[in-house]
């Protein structure tokens, strides 16, 4: 048998009830795998919640706190500093929320715990929509999409807004490790996530999780889809430790935006001329990264 | 006494159960009734299991509870009798309802009593509603509903498919009509008034140690399939690609490091005949 890339270790239990074919669920997996059992992982109400709880059951291997949507970041400040009180210094704790729990609704608990400097991680799930509630439109979805409450129709056209920096906001906080993952590159995810790990601080992952029903794509094309999102520069990869960032995935030049976009039934109104002002905007922002690398 | 009937849907995600318990309670309205209906708050993933109520009474409800000791009780996907526990708590006396092929008479119930069957699924797509694999079954169920019950009139449930249904409405309506006349029932039909009288509604101990400390591994996902993997061992290289990209945790090896499908747990997304490089998974369709 070939050598395993990532740890044997399961601590997401099967019989979960995420979509077939979802990435968040992988997502978390190999967030696991690099983290190890000694987590405590708070989630707030989001598909996430869901998946791990059909009533008695848990599908994590590791103790879980169900928190409300707007408190994630609230909610593991708490969580560190009840392990410190208790004398339990070797336990990572682990905030797993959405993008809509994160980007809007969560936002300002994320900032304060940012800001607290407190000793924990924070993973974003980017499905880019509010998934369990059906497919609205969050602050993360991208300009063009498809969602329930951007429609495609007369006088609507998708979202007519850009998607939220996340990863700005969040670096504008100085945490101690920040860092994008996407589950169709398992080794560079959990290697970033060991790598968080055994850092001491605030630490942000932002997690691209492609939805099958949300974007409208069939189940079996979810790691696929993250491929191309990170060979076209629509999700690069990379890190910024002590503000010094590094790209960790460089495929020479990038491939197309149009082969990522037309994979998705939500972008499936999208005409040339559209395709053609993601691709500009999509080009000069990977040009900023790669200035930022070699300037930082 | 009390005059109210409680019902309990079971389906699957995407089949209609709850737009079935919708339309009931619509149609008793029509008929002059006071209804209720509700989703069980879970999970509506596409196959997953889903359960739904209608509550039916002659004066208003004061209520609102999810319904576990149900008069009635309409499963919309006859699978589901194997892997749910469907009849948990209804009534003696109580009746089943289930789309099958199979005549009433196998039907097992607990403690005997009332089965009916309807083979909805022929109904549904003699009159092109929904796929062969999926079909929606929910009017020819409300129409068995009717004939073997006394809880709505098939007039109310001609009406209220006419003004609720979104969509194929005479195609609904003759469904409702093949359910109603089709539909097979042994031990009898089920009067509106229960004879049972309303017993005190059990109150749940609370949990002493955490919520959920049970494994969700408890639930077997494979019955949300339509599809199933099956690895052509003499093509696997052993690259282990099929293991690492499963968001369901479906693959173990054997001694030798082929794959092994757990297949109590695989939903069939088909992640893995996609990543596998040398292509040697193929999806099949589910037996
Ligand atoms: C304060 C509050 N508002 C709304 C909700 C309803 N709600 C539950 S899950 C959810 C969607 C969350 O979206 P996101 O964070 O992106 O996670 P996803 O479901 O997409 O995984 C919403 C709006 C809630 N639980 N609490
Ligand atoms: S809706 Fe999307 S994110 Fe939610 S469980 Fe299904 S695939 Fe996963
Ligand atoms: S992905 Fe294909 S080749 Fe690799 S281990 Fe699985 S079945 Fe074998
Ligand atoms: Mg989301």
């Amino acid at each position: 048998m070939a050598k395993l890339t990532i740890p044997a270790q399961e601590l997401l239990r099967s019989g979960h009830s995420a979509c077939p074919g979802c990435a968040p669920a992988l997502a978390m997996r190999l967030m696991l795998k690099g983290l190890g059992p000694r987590t405590i992982v708070s989630i707030p109400a989001c598909c996430w919640t869901v998946i791990d709880t059909p009533y008695p059951t848990t599908a994590l291997g590791v103790a879980m706190l169900d928190n409300p949507i707007e408190s994630t970041g609230a909610s593991i400040s708490g969580l560190r500093a009840a392990a410190d009180a208790l004398g339990i210094p070797d336990v990572t704790i682990l905030g797993f929320a959405g993008d809509g729990g994160t980007a809007d609704i969560g936002l300002q608990a994320l900032s304060g715990m940012l800001e607290r400097r407190t000793n924990a991680i924070y993973a974003m799930y980017d499905n880019e929509a509010y998934m369990n509630t059906g497919v609205q439109r969050s602050g993360a979805t991208p300009l063009g999409a498809w969602t329930t409450t951007t429609p495609v129709g007369e006088g609507s056209h998708g979202k007519a807004e850009p998607k939220k920096d996340v990863m700005g906001i969040v670096l504008a906080h100085h945490p101690v490790y920040a860092a994008t993952v996407n589950p169709s590159f398992p080794e560079d995810f959990v290697k970033k996530v060991e790598k968080a790990r055994d850092l001491s601080g605030p630490r942000f992952f932002h997690i691209f999780a492609p939805c099958p029903p949300g974007w409208r794509y069939p189940s079996d094309q979810s790691i696929e889809i993250g491929k191309r999102a990170t060979d076209c520069g629509v999700f690069p990869l990379y890190e910024v430790m002590d503000g010094h960032y590094h790209i960790t995935r460089k495929g020479g030049a990038l491939k197309p935006v149009r082969e990522y976009f037309q994979a998705q039934g939500r972008f499936s109104h999208l005409g040339d001329a559209d395709l053609d002002r993601v691709q500009a905007q999509v080009t000069a922002d990977w040009n900023r990264l790669v200035r930022l690398e070699s300037e930082t | 006494m009390a005059a109210v009937i409680e019902i309990r849907f079971h389906g699957r995600g995407g089949q209609g159960a709850v737009v079935a318990s919708e339309l009931l309670a619509q149609a008793a309205f029509l008929d002059g009734k006071w209804p209720q209906s509700f989703p069980f708050f879970g999970v509506e993933r596409r196959g997953a299991p889903v359960t739904a109520y209608t509550r039916i009474d002659t004066h208003p409800l004061g209520v609102r509870t999810s319904i576990t000791t149900p008069d009635v009780v309409v499963v919309l996907e006859p699978s589901l009798l194997r892997t749910q526990p469907v009849t948990d708590g209804l009534r003696d006396g109580g009746l089943l309802l289930v789309n099958s092929s199979h005549p009433a008479e196998e039907l097992v119930l607990p403690a005997g009593g009332r089965r009916a069957a309807v083979d909805a699924n022929r109904i549904a797509v003699t009159h092109g509603l929904g796929s062969l694999t999926m079909p929606i079954v929910n009017t020819a169920m409300l129409g068995a509903l009717a004939a073997v019950t006394d809880v709505v009139s098939m007039e109310a449930l001609d009406r209220a498919i006419q003004e609720f249904v979104p969509a194929r409405r005479p195609e609904n309506q003759a469904a409702a009509s093949d359910g109603y006349h089709d539909v097979r029932v042994v031990g009898g039909t089920l009067p509106f008034t229960p004879s049972v009288p309303r017993a005190a509604a059990a109150t749940l101990p609370l949990p002493e140690g955490p919520m959920a400390s049970e494994s969700s591994e408890r639930y077997h996902t494979a019955d949300w399939r339509t599809l199933r993997p099956v690895i052509h061992l003499e093509k696997c290289t052993r690259c282990n690609f099929c293991w690492k990209f499963c968001p369901d945790d479906a693959f173990s090896f054997d001694a030798e490091g082929y794959p092994v499908l757990r297949t109590d747990y695989c939903k069939g997304c088909g992640i893995c005949a996609v990543e596998c490089p040398p292509r040697a998974i193929e999806m099949v369709e589910e037996a």
